[in-house]
């Protein structure tokens, strides 16, 4: 209120009154103002004395539902439209949220996410539920509750990766940090699906003591936390004595065979491995092992390394190693029966071999052959120390290592004591070698990465002398670039082979092409032709008709709705289609105008008595659907409809339908036509029904034996 | 190429992609039929060609864009684009050599040390992001250079930007970040 200034005295100290509603000057006492427009709540008696205050709630983003004046229309149709998107959100949200098992509080937060994305416009170009499913997915990881992006994505049947991109991207633009997943949030989840009774919480227990000794050797990084609970809950399982195989664990966990028999691989070579059932329970080992990944690049590395050396030096000394070749081959053969396993075969083809072989091009399994070589070699010489440093480095290595451990130490006993003077003076070159292997080992990686720089700094000038500031030619062969281009011969060819693999696609481009000229030739040449066909149908039938029938193509189009199905369904009528939403998604496409007409006709005789029964169903969406339809057009037509048989009823089936169009058409736009839609395709299911009725002639009981 | 540390990292260059046009119409069949080294895509509308010297593959549309991927360096893009041209000139087509731009770049680049993913993310919390059910690498993605930097936990990273420059700071920016969070060797 403004301080005004007094008409009659001039004065600006004016009293306003609330209560009486009126401004008044102090000065002179004139009465300014008469029933001012108060803003506090007034107070009525109702009903048994019990007084309430009068007046509506609007919630800020609730619906409308106000009728405004004729000026306020533009707005209420806006927030109309945002008001339904958020109702529309907030059911799915329930929906998929109670697929989850998600309580009300974290659906409620959902939903609050879902209203800043909507006000953020990150809707836009996105389906809904992708963006639903993020919300949901959002709470669960802020919340921590045991929900994967794979649940999500296996209830939508979407690819969890899309779903992964829309939620990375909603997290990003809401700020919202979500925590890190953490492996032991699914062990319980899983170990209850895997029914291990009443030893659940003991299985649980230890597979999470296993799950953050994985997390200490570092095997959880970089790796989806699914499968390291699958490998952790398997050992679990069979150290408490469950008998769960692989399949068991990975129907649950969602992993893949491989990928679990991995996981048990690189646990294996954790140094925990080797405790004991009890040991593992109450030690916890100190040292912490490199990620796998890391480890197996590691070993690459310096398998590459060591090729390169020796590579380098066998060149040098090759006449040398031919003396060391006959020297070995007599040791082998002493000490061979002492070689075990595998590695026995090993021996017998590494000896002449090998030699010639490591200077080759390098193989995967040149270096693993190299190094028993190496090893042999060595042994036989008695370079102890070398031995055990060479030994200890490959010994990081996958699980052949320990193998060639156990058959190395063996070997080297027998080469101890095989050992001869004569062989010292060769083998003190030999050792020469070996002893600059290691070193050359222990590089570290930045030599072979300056080696790189060098060859890649190399090459650059080269390349940056031969650029040109010419637009064209100037160092671009012609003659080479001619042989990019076929010469005829070679066209003529090739087009055929083209012509011949590419006919369907042709014949198809063809008939195109002839079916557009016709359509403009008969002046019904539309972008779709096909649609258009149908539309000429609907134009024949009754104007009532055409207009569901309409509607019937728009259903038709639809790709969830499998029309076969129904077909099949047929027998059972609509006991099968009211069931669930999915059956309620098969509808029957009318193939020809007459069979729609006649549908049509029956159309009113079937609806009440199939009313009747769904009435009696209980939760049924159809039943519901018709209901409200029956509510609206019962008053008009329900008496007439029992008593008749022929087809005469169509006048009366086109008023009805009209008049049952005109309400529906009154309320609100998305409601009723899902409504006509889900009532036209509970009648065409019950098409064949209606025949063999029709023949009988008899209501209700008939029906019923049918169904 | 890094200066600013005591090892010389390699940052190895895997991929260049480069757009071009030649404002006028090209027939993808005449293409098809008489180059070399063509695959026709009817459903994608494109004719894919690829060249031998500088290893690039091209796609060409009918619209005259032509996107070449595959080259290792920013002049190799630019001349085998350049070749390109010249081919479809020979073939008969009034080809001009126009709005020749490098669109992105990846590169590879390798830490001697491993990286904790974990850490690496919290500390970084709105820029790097780490859905270890998604993708084994963290993203980092740094705005102001419209560079986008993956971690692996073993030390690797691939960055990709729209030219070699702007992923060379990248490199630069990430190192020490990388540092601090660097997984102390065992053994």
């Amino acid at each position: 209120m403004s301080s005004r200034v007094c008409k009659t005295c001039g004065g600006s100290d004016i009293d306003v009154d609330q209560a009486r509603g009126s401004a008044v000057c102090t000065g002179c006492g004139s009465v300014l103002e008469d029933n001012i427009i108060v803003s506090e709540v007034q107070f009525v008696e109702g009903s048994g004395g019990v007084s309430s205050a009068v007046g509506q709630f609007v919630s800020a983003d609730g619906p409308v539902k106000a009728p405004l004046l004729g000026s306020g229309f533009h707005t209420s149709v806006g927030k109309e439209s945002r008001a339904q998107t958020l109702q529309g959100g907030k059911r799915q949200i329930q929906q998929l949220g109670s697929q989850l098992q998600l309580n009300q509080h974290c659906l409620d937060t959902a939903f609050n996410f879902f209203k800043m994305v909507v006000s953020k416009h990150l809707t836009r170009g996105r389906k809904t539920e992708h963006v639903i499913a993020a919300c949901l997915y959002l709470v669960c990881r802020t919340e921590g509750t045991p929900h994967m992006l794979l649940d999500l994505s296996d209830l939508l049947q979407v690819n969890v990766y899309i779903l992964g991109k829309t939620f990375l991207l909603l997290a990003r633009e809401l700020c919202i940090n979500a925590p890190a997943i953490d492996p032991c949030l699914y062990i319980p989840r899983f170990a209850h699906l895997m029914e291990f009774g009443m030893k659940t919480h003991e299985v649980s227990m230890t597979a999470l003591r296993l799950v953050q000794r994985m997390k200490r050797d570092w095997m959880h990084t970089g790796r989806r936390p699914s499968g390291l609970c699958g490998a952790a809950l398997l050992v679990a399982a069979r150290m408490h004595k469950f008998r769960r195989t692989v399949k068991d664990v990975i129907s649950v966990v969602k992993v893949c065979q491989t990928t679990l028999r991995k996981r048990l691989t690189e646990f294996e070579d954790t140094p925990t491995s080797q405790l004991t059932i009890d040991e593992f329970m109450k030690v916890d080992l100190e040292q912490e092992c490199d990620p796998p990944s890391f480890t197996a690049g590691q070993h690459k590395v310096k398998m590459q390394q060591l090729e390169h050396e020796l590579a380098r030096k066998l060149d040098e000394v090759e006449g040398e190693i031919s003396c060391y070749k006959d020297e070995i081959e007599t040791e082998l053969e002493k000490s061979r029966p002492k070689l075990r396993g595998i590695y026995a075969a090993y021996a017998k083809e590494i000896d002449p071999d090998d030699v010639e072989v490591s200077s080759q091009a390098s193989e995967p399994e040149v270096p693993e052959v190299e190094d028993a070589d190496l090893q042999a070699a060595a042994q036989h010489l008695t370079q102890n120390f070398l031995c055990e440093v060479i030994q200890e480095e490959e010994g990081r290595g996958k699980k052949p290592d320990d193998g060639k451990q156990e058959a190395g130490s063996d070997t080297m006993e027998a080469g101890s004591d095989n050992m001869g003077a004569g062989p010292y003076r060769q083998a003190a070159p030999l050792a020469v070698i070996l002893g600059k292997l290691p070193i050359a080992a222990g590089l570290s990686l930045q030599q072979t990465f300056q080696t790189f720089t060098e060859s890649d700094q190399g090459e650059k000038p080269d390349d940056e002398q031969s650029e040109s500031g010419e637009l064209d030619l100037k160092d671009i062969d012609d003659q080479e670039i001619d042989k990019y281009i076929l010469n005829d011969r070679e066209v003529e060819v090739k087009t055929e082979l083209w012509m011949k693999q590419n006919a369907e696609y042709l014949k198809e481009q063809k008939e195109k092409e002839e079916r557009i000229k016709k359509e403009k030739e008969q002046g019904t040449y539309k972008e779709k032709p096909k649609k258009s066909k149908k539309k000429k149908e609907q134009i024949q039938a009754l104007t009532a008709g055409e207009a569901i029938e309409r509607m019937l193509e728009k259903k038709k189009i639809s790709s969830k709705i499998n029309y076969d199905v129904l077909r099949d369904l047929n027998s059972r009528g609509t006991g099968g289609v009211e069931g669930s939403s999915p059956s309620r998604e098969t509808s029957d496409p009318p193939d020809t105008a007459s069979t729609t007409r006649r549908r049509l006709n029956r159309r009113r005789r079937r609806k009440t008595s199939d009313a009747n029964r769904e009435l009696a169903t209980t939760t049924s969406i159809m039943g519901k659907r018709v209901r409200l339809l029956l509510s609206s057009t019962s008053k008009k037509k329900k008496t007439d409809v029992q008593a008749e048989n022929t087809v005469t009823m169509t006048t009366e089936t086109s008023s009805e339908v009209t008049t049952k169009l005109e309400p529906d058409r009154s309320s609100a736009p998305s409601v009723p036509t899902t409504v006509v839609e889900e009532e036209e395709e509970e009648e065409e299911v019950e098409e064949e029904c209606v025949s063999a009725l029709q023949l009988v002639g008899d209501y209700g009981c008939e029906e019923e034996d049918v169904f | 190429m890094d200066s600013s540390n005591d090892e010389a990292l390699d940052i190895i260059i895997t991929n260049v992609v480069a757009t071009f046009r030649t404002r006028c119409h090209l027939n993808l069949r005449t293409i098809a039929l008489e180059g070399t080294n063509v695959i026709y895509k009817p459903e994608g509308g494109k004719v894919l060609m690829k060249l031998r010297k500088p290893r690039i593959t091209a796609s060409i549309w009918s619209s005259g864009k032509i996107i070449c991927t595959g080259a290792t360096s920013e002049d190799d893009a630019k001349r085998g684009a350049r070749r390109l041209a010249r081919i479809l000139q020979k073939l008969g087509f009034k080809v001009r050599f126009s709005a020749f731009k490098v669109v992105n770049v990846l590169a590879v680049c390798s830490m001697p040390f491993a990286i904790q993913l974990i850490d690496f993310t919290k500390k970084n919390r709105p820029i790097a992001s780490y859905e270890p059910e998604l993708h084994p690498a963290a993203t980092y993605r740094i705005k102001h250079i419209k560079a986008t930097v993956q971690v692996f936990s073993t030390g690797s990273i691939t960055v990709t930007g729209p030219n070699v420059q702007n992923v060379a700071t990248a490199v630069e920016e990430i190192y020490p970040l990388l540092f601090e969070v660097q997984r102390p060797r065992c053994k």
